[in-house]
């Protein structure tokens, strides 16, 4: 029982680890790719090389399969990621930060100087 | 002459009322400026659950006719995990978003998406002003 088990949670690990490894592979496919078209082909090519080993069974050599991948994604890995502006590391991050509470301006557009 | 005049009066009304709008309430004079002045931002959220349904249908691997609001990308729409991940990508571009991975595995159907996508804008407003 434990044993079946320790064999699935292993299976979900391995499953989480293969879609974060696709995620990140795909987007630095993305950052490769000069032109659009030339990313599809790259996804496309991608995808094979995962599809490729989609029914393989034993646990041991999934996990080998896995560190294969992530050590081909981190050889591969661009120097220069694109980054959403907004996330961390983007050119807007944090460029109009909220000012703290209970400051404020008051737009009354120049009457302050009739009163 | 008589509609040229007319078709400037209205498009003046509508300026003007666009105006009284803005500083009706002082205090969100600004939130509201910078939500008009930002076109990712002023999208309403039916505008998104369109663009989010819209783009699930365009999916090469997704059969148009089934996507609906809550259909379950990975039941009803029979999309394996490798697919799911192509499709958070492809919302991440259209909405020039960062999906965290942890929140990318809890996105199942177009609801949930435009759910996050309209929280994550929300925020960002409120950084602005």
């Amino acid at each position: 029982m434990s044993a079946t088990a320790g064999y699935l949670a292993r299976r979900a690990a391995q499953k989480e680890r293969v879609r974060i490894l696709y995620r990140k592979a795909l987007k630095d496919t993305l950052n490769w790719a000069v032109h659009r078209h030339l990313f599809y082909q790259d996804a496309s090519d991608l995808r094979e090389r995962f599809e490729a080993n989609k029914h393989v069974e034993d646990p041991d050599r999934i996990d080998r399969l896995i560190d294969a991948g992530e050590a081909s994604y981190n050889k591969w890995r661009h120097p220069d990621p694109y980054i959403v502006p907004w996330a961390p590391g983007g050119s807007k991050f944090t460029r109009n930060p909220t000012p703290p509470e209970g400051i404020e301006i008051i737009y009354n557009y120049g009457r302050e100087d009739n009163d | 002459m008589l509609r040229i005049r007319n078709s400037i009066l209205r498009h003046v009304r509508v300026s003007g009322s666009v105006e009284k709008r803005l500083f009706a309430e002082d205090g969100n004079v600004l939130k509201r400026l910078s939500r008009q002045m930002c076109t990712s931002m002023g999208r309403n959220p039916d505008q998104i659950m369109d663009q989010v349904i819209g783009l699930v249908k365009k999916f090469d691997k997704v059969d148009a006719s089934k996507v609906t609001e809550s259909a379950d990308f990975q039941k009803d729409l029979s999309l394996d995990s490798l697919d799911r991940v192509e499709l958070v990508m492809a919302f991440e571009e259209e909405f020039s978003i960062e999906i965290p991975d942890e929140k990318a595995d809890k996105l199942t159907c177009c609801a949930d998406v435009a759910k996050y996508i309209i929280s994550g804008a929300e925020q960002k407003v409120v950084e602005k002003c």
